[in-house]
């Protein structure tokens, strides 16, 4: 007995049944790539901003700093790590970092400085193409500064404005200074929108008085280097320097996306379940329809292999038609959402755990995103076929056949 | 001429069903022997044990005691792995309906148990179609069974039953669906196989005309045989 063909034949035999079941799953496959793929690039663009706006995939700073985060805490010579790293293929620019007040027209805030390289800074980071109003700094206007969306709002500025900022320098007295408002970002983030001041490395180091040496170095890895693997690589090129990935740094935002994705599989067998549910109870009514002929094949000296054989290759064939079917919807599918995305300018300037959204939600399409659909299905199906399959190969051909 | 080992033994089999505290006796008791070359049946008004009997010749159903042998070997030594393969080596079945697979042609019904004995494509081919134009059924390979009269499945599943060439052909009651003409045709070709191949048949019924062809009548009324004869015209036949 050809086991294929005579599973394919009984899968036509119950077209009714074999149209229900398939588009049941082929449907509930469909679905499940679509959501896949929506969160996973929802989460590949969360953690890409991230990335990209606030604090790159690698920071170094000097071993002292994380203990102490002064203005004295500087890694001295910047060059003799990010010179072989970009070598490597690194990317990194490096910033300079101080804390201190900035007052407006109306009120003053605590704010957070940051000198950049601005044209190193813009390989390493896309903040610059954030600016909401006004320009991104230039380095031929040192007493320009850029600043966030709500210290904006809350110092009553706009571009244009003038500032003045307040901190103490590294020689000791009052670093004080007016600097006037050149941009105004976008939501970037909870931190910068509410605190960052950001201006010329060179106006950084007049004003706080530090003629040399950087607080950090914002590295971004090669794509085809995992994270951990670069981490461990730059930390070679950087002995006595302190080297953090961004999940180091941070770490609830880190597990907070880890287990979305999980979340991601957890949800497949959710929905799935209902697909076991109409399986299960398709195989069943297999089953008891044929339960005559499963007898005579029993007497006849087929095997319990044999016929559970038979049972997995039809919920095989089922499955194979509907993973077809599903993939072949889900991928043109997910392709006009991953290109063309779902827009959401309606809801202007979105944060997610302060971490700004593009307004544009794409959706990701890659093996990551169909393969565990595909794979979830299978299981289940495989799951919800076993008890039919084995009360079918342990059958008692005596019952069966004379089955009222 | 030397004694003739009986292809089918049964010393003291009974089967007993429990129904609650009630206890039937499907079998009491029940001593038979069959040989090579017999052409049996098992008559007995309905509810006497044929089926029964038939199920525990063909190692499909264990008795409650006594021994079955088959060729020789004990049925109540043998595994489930073991009977199924007695089952598929050894013994043809005929039964009184859903006989076929529904979903395969009269060939690859006929085919099926040389295929699962492993037999080679084209000795496959060559003997099932001689087997299904000894049955009668040329040029009607290709139909699937509901494209089948009934008397005609009935002869694929003979087909099948023989084409193996197994010790014995146990059939239960396998004209009871067809009306008399077909079921008098269907003896017609049991009874060519038996004369012109050998082949060993037992089968039960209740039709008088059917009782008629059989060379040996075994008469089962309450699980015990109450009577047994042989037809005169058999002796010294094959
Ligand atoms: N599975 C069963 N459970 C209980 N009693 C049964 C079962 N199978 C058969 N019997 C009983 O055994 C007796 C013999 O049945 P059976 O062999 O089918 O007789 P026949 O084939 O001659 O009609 C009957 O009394 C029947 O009711
Ligand atoms: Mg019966």
């Amino acid at each position: 007995m050809d086991i294929w063909k005579t599973a394919w034949r009984n899968v036509l035999r119950s077209r009714r049944r074999t149209f229900v079941t398939v588009s049941a799953m082929s449907f509930a496959l469909w679905v499940m790539i679509l959501y896949s793929g929506l969160v996973a690039g929802y989460l590949r663009d969360m953690e890409q901003n991230i990335l990209d706006l606030e604090i790159g995939d690698l920071q170094v700073h000097a071993g002292d700093y994380r203990d102490d985060p002064s203005l004295y805490a500087r890694i001295d010579d910047p060059e003799a790590l990010m010179a072989p790293l970009r070598a490597r293929g690194y990317r990194a620019s490096s910033r300079l970092l101080a804390w201190g007040l900035a007052a407006g027209e109306e009120s003053s805030a605590g704010v957070s400085f940051r000198g950049l390289d601005v044209a190193a800074d813009a390989d390493v980071s896309r903040i610059h193409e954030h600016v909401f109003a006004g320009s991104w700094l230039d380095p031929g206007e040192p007493h320009g500064v850029v600043i966030g969306r709500r210290l904006a709002r809350m110092l009553g500025v706009e571009p244009g404005a003038e500032i003045v900022v307040l901190s103490q320098g590294a020689d000791g007295a009052t670093a004080a200074d007016l600097f006037e408002v050149r941009g105004v970002l976008q939501s970037v983030g909870d931190a910068t929108d509410r605190a960052g001041v950001f201006m010329t490395a060179g106006a950084f180091r007049e004003l706080f008085v530090v003629p040399d040496g950087v607080h950090q170095i914002v590295v971004r890895r090669p794509v085809d280097a995992e994270l951990e693997v670069a981490a461990t690589a730059v930390a070679a090129l950087a002995p006595g320097l302190d080297v953090q990935t961004w999940r180091d740094i941070m770490p609830t935002l880190a597990s907070l996306l880890d287990s979305a994705r999980g979340a991601i599989v957890a949800m497949f067998f959710i929905v799935y379940l209902a697909i076991a549910v109409l399986i299960l109870n398709a195989m069943l009514m297999a089953v008891f329809e044929r339960i005559r002929e499963l007898g005579v094949l029993k007497a006849l000296g087929v095997g319990p292999a044999g016929i559970l054989g038979l049972m997995l290759a039809e919920a095989g064939i089922l499955t194979a038609m509907a993973v077809v079917i599903g993939v072949a919807l889900g991928i043109p599918t997910l392709w006009y959402l991953a290109v063309e995305g779902i827009e959401l300018t309606g809801i202007a300037g979105m944060s997610m755990l302060g971490v700004a959204m593009d307004p544009v939600w794409r959706a990701e399409l890659s093996l990551a995103a169909v393969f565990p659909p595909i794979g979830a299905l299978v299981a289940i199906v495989a799951l919800a076929v076993l008890y039919p399959s084995l009360k079918a190969a342990w059958i008692d051909p005596v019952r069966a056949i004379y089955h009222r | 001429m030397p004694p003739r080992e009986p292809i089918v033994e049964l010393t003291r089999v009974s089967k007993v069903y429990r129904q609650g505290k009630l206890e039937v006796y499907a079998l009491r008791d029940l001593s038979l022997e069959i040989e090579a070359g017999e052409f049996t049946a098992v008559c007995g008004p309905s509810g006497s044990g044929k089926t029964t009997l038939l199920n525990v010749i063909g190692a499909l159903d264990r008795p409650t005691s006594g021994t079955i042998r088959i060729e020789g070997q004990d049925l109540g030594e043998m595994g489930q792995r073991e009977r199924s393969h007695l089952r598929r080596d050894r013994i043809g079945f005929v039964f009184q309906a859903y006989n076929l697979m529904p979903v395969l042609s009269a060939y690859e019904n006929a085919e099926m148990v040389l295929s699962l004995q492993g037999v080679e494509p084209e000795v496959r081919r060559k003997q099932v179609m001689r087997v299904l134009t000894e049955v009668g059924l040329e040029g009607l390979e290709e139909r699937r069974p509901d494209e089948l009269s009934g008397g005609q499945q009935q002869r694929v599943a003979i087909a099948r039953a023989i084409v193996s060439q197994p010790a014995v052909v146990l059939a239960d009651e396998p004209t009871a669906n067809l009306d008399s003409v077909t079921a008098i045709h269907l003896l017609d070709i049991m009874e060519k196989l038996y004369r012109e191949r050998g082949v060993t048949f037992l089968f039960s019924t209740h039709d008088p005309r059917v009782m008629e062809r059989a060379r040996r009548l075994i008469r089962v009324v309450d699980g015990q045989i109450e009577s047994d004869d042989r037809r005169e015209d058999d002796r010294g036949a094959p």
